[in-house]
């Protein structure tokens, strides 16, 4: 009893318990991410081939030859574009969509957890019904009323496809982001809202003026997650377009809508380990230089309460 | 009183001695047991071959099989290589070709002293010495709804040229409304249908291998040095142009697998560009018309072959100590009567040991049999190229070209660059 009402005792004991408890998390953590983070940084400049225990060190080898391969340079690149237009759809969608559910429309907590519903399906489910929705159904209705537009599949046009993909990320992620947007709003004093709307200021500029700058914080978590997530994006991908049509890009046929997590994967089942090791290497690189930059700049536009 | 004390003693010390030999014997058999380990990739050969290992291991004392598959399209390289970072390498595992015996060499054992091996032409072989099991062998040509071209008056077996083909299709074409019919072809080349392997790697094993001697390699290896045949890569363009041509577009610009297949068993196209692995889909789809098998005649000289080659190979590791059990298993898989009757009936694919009396139950598979027994087939080489050089190089070349399919010239110098930069892979 003494222990527990001691005053030095509680804090070495709390102590022991928060190590007993953090334990298995930080093993777990070092054992599956720590570690495998550096085993990869390492085979990135060999040649493993994901069997072979003689690995041969071969310096930077496998980066240069990324530099110049076709396919590699434009999947960094649609995947930058892609990351662009999923976060301008998916925020600007999102926005709307919290300020729908936090007006006075009837039913709203049906809306609410109506849009959140897209995001429990999961990618690989999503990717396929999406699939069978452009590819079958789409084309049928254009077929069928003779529409030019929905005649040939969306996701058979090279130039659009990655445009598909965001739409189709937006119905997915939309729904969550809308969550975040939900509660920073809900968090904003209504007392402020009711003062500028006393001293005649209309809906729109009360957006503008009062409640943007407000849910600024907000608007660092979505950007960042959505960059993230679309830099990353992989099993829709893979489910709804595979990476296909093919199209053309320095003088080379390459695949149109292969985004980067899915140029890795490609490179490692053609038991290419070292390689694809090295462009996500690339992608970690690149991930966490935007990352940062987003979320400093993004810090220095919060409004503090 | 005291003696029946001492003879219950006496008696139940007895039991106790024989209970422990019988006891202590059995823990020594259960030590001899050797389980061999199988892991395996064809999904739809899962219930027969657990059975069939079930009643290999009732049938052989001391030895258990037990088989793990891997579902369908999973990644089984990728598998494999955790089990063997694991230490958990099975003693039966499979290889696609000689990418995969390059990874797993280490580990193949030699199987050239197997009773077997005189029995099969296509057994996995580097340098003279067999190192795979085939598990079967598997076959195209350009299938095709016998009633149709029946009913378009075509005869199936004078189509052994470009030129015939070209007149068939053209025929089919005009007739398409009458015949109730969408396309001439169902053919499939889409990276997004993830349908790349129709064309990148079956169509194109026809430039491999087609019109030549069964192993001649001859083409295959000048494009392993960076060299394409400009004669006779030109003919095989103008083939592949053809079939895209007359080809249902929307399946081959976007269609999965089930979309081709349907549509020839819908009775919408008059050819199917598919291998004999199709039988069970299209028996599930309900296909009651009479199916055959014509060559892909892509030179302008006579072509009457089908293509033949077995998909994957059992290899044995050989630093398992359980290495000779395995290959005891595989032995009897290719020369028992049992072994016969679970390859051919119960697994429904057909043998690569020429011992093999029994009958496959599909159309196509009895197409290829009775190819195979004709003779004068051409080999399927596709497995030597580097891993990758399909999916990621070939595959998008015959997509774009699906697309734009009046451009030959452009897939031509695509393919040659390709083709040159295959050394480098």
């Amino acid at each position: 009893m003494q222990d527990l009402t001691g005053e030095r005792t509680p804090m070495k004991k709390n102590s022991t318990v928060n190590i007993v408890f953090l334990a298995p998390c930080v093993l777990t953590f070092i054992m599956i991410i720590i570690i495998p983070f550096f085993f990869g940084l390492y085979y990135s400049v060999t040649d493993w081939n994901g069997v072979s225990d003689d690995v041969a060190f071969v310096g930077l080898k496998n980066f240069r030859g990324l530099a110049s391969s076709p396919d590699f340079i434009y999947s960094f690149l649609i995947t930058i574009a892609y990351t662009l237009i999923n976060i301008v759809f998916i925020n600007i969608v999102s926005f709307i969509l919290s300020l729908i559910v936090t007006s006075k429309i009837r039913r709203r907590n049906f809306y609410r957890s109506g849009f959140f519903v897209p995001y429990l399906i999961g990618g690989i489910v999503l990717g396929y019904i999406w699939q069978f929705i452009l590819n079958n159904i789409l084309v049928k209705i254009g077929t069928t009323y003779s529409i030019a537009f929905l005649e040939t599949s969306f996701l058979s046009m090279p130039n659009t496809v990655i445009w598909t993909m965001a739409v189709v990320n937006t119905w997915q992620y939309a729904g969550y982001i809308m969550l975040i947007f939900v509660a920073a709003i809900q968090s904003i004093p209504s007392s402020l809202m009711e003062a500028a709307n006393v001293d005649g200021a209309n809906y729109f500029h009360r957006v503008i003026h009062i409640l943007i700058p407000m849910m600024a914080n907000a608007f660092t978590i979505s950007i960042f997650l959505t960059l993230t997530t679309s830099f990353k994006q992989f099993d829709m991908n893979m489910t709804l377009t595979n990476g296909g049509p093919a199209t053309r890009f320095m003088d080379a046929p390459v695949k149109a809508s292969q985004l980067l997590a899915m140029n890795i994967f490609n490179t490692a089942t053609a038991n290419r380990m070292a390689e694809a090791q090295a462009k996500a290497v690339v992608l970690f690189i690149a991930l966490l230089i935007v990352s940062l930059i987003q979320v400093s700049v993004n810090k220095k536009k919060e409004v503090e309460m | 009183m005291k003696k029946k004390l001492l003879n219950m003693v006496a008696i139940s010390l007895m039991l106790v001695l024989a209970a422990g030999t019988v006891f202590g014997a059995g823990t020594k058999e259960a030590e001899k047991e050797t389980t061999v380990n199988m892991f395996q990739l064809k999904v739809e050969i899962k219930d027969a071959i657990d059975e069939y290992a079930a009643t290999y291991s009732a049938a052989t004392p001391g030895v258990t099989v037990k088989v793990e598959t891997l579902g369908g399209g999973a990644d089984y390289g990728g598998a494999l290589k955790a089990k063997a970072q694991a230490g958990q390498m099975p003693d039966i595992f499979v290889i696609e070709g000689r990418g995969g015996y390059d990874i797993w060499k280490d580990y193949i054992a030699d199987l050239s002293d197997q009773s077997w091996v005189a029995d099969t032409d296509l057994a996995f072989k580097v340098d003279g010495k067999v190192y795979g099991f085939p598990v079967a062998i598997e076959g195209y040509g350009l299938a095709y709804n016998a009633d149709i071209l029946a009913k378009a008056g075509i005869d199936p077996a004078k189509l052994t040229t470009r030129a015939a083909y070209e007149q068939a299709f053209k025929t089919l074409e005009a007739k398409k409304a009458e015949l109730g019919i969408d396309a001439p072809v169902a053919m499939a080349a889409s990276v997004a249908g993830g349908m790349w392997w129709v064309a990148a790697q079956h169509n194109l094993a026809c430039y491999w291998g087609g019109g030549l001697d069964f192993n001649d390699t001859s083409i295959i290896d000048m494009a392993l040095q960076g060299k394409l045949d400009d004669e006779r890569f030109l003919q095989y363009a103008k083939y592949l142009q053809l079939l895209f041509k007359y080809a249902d577009q929307k399946i081959l610009l976007n269609g999965s697998y089930d979309d081709q297949v349907g549509a020839f068993a819908q009775g919408k196209t008059a050819f199917l560009h598919q291998g004999n692995w199709v039988d069970p889909n299209l028996k599930q789809l309900g296909v009651t018309f009479p199916i055959g098998y014509a060559p892909h005649a892509f030179l302008d000289t006579e072509q009457t072959g089908l293509y033949l080659f077995a998909p994957s190979w059992y290899c044995v590791n050989e630093k398992s100590p359980n290495a000779e059990a395995a290959k005891a298993f595989l032995t009897a898989m290719a020369t028992t009567a049992e072994g016969h009757d679970y390859m051919v009936n119960k697994a429904g694919m057909i043998p690569a040991f020429k011992s093999v009396k029994l009958q496959p139950a599909g159309q196509l598979s009895q197409a290829l049999m009775a190819a195979n027994a004709k003779g004068g087939n051409y080999g399927v080489f596709f497995g030597m190229l580097p891993d990758g050089a399909g999916q990621n190089v070939f595959g998008p070349i015959f997509d774009l070209f699906a697309q734009n399919q009046n451009n030959l010239n452009q897939f031509i110098a695509d393919m040659k660059k390709a083709v040159a930069n295959l050394p480098n892979m």
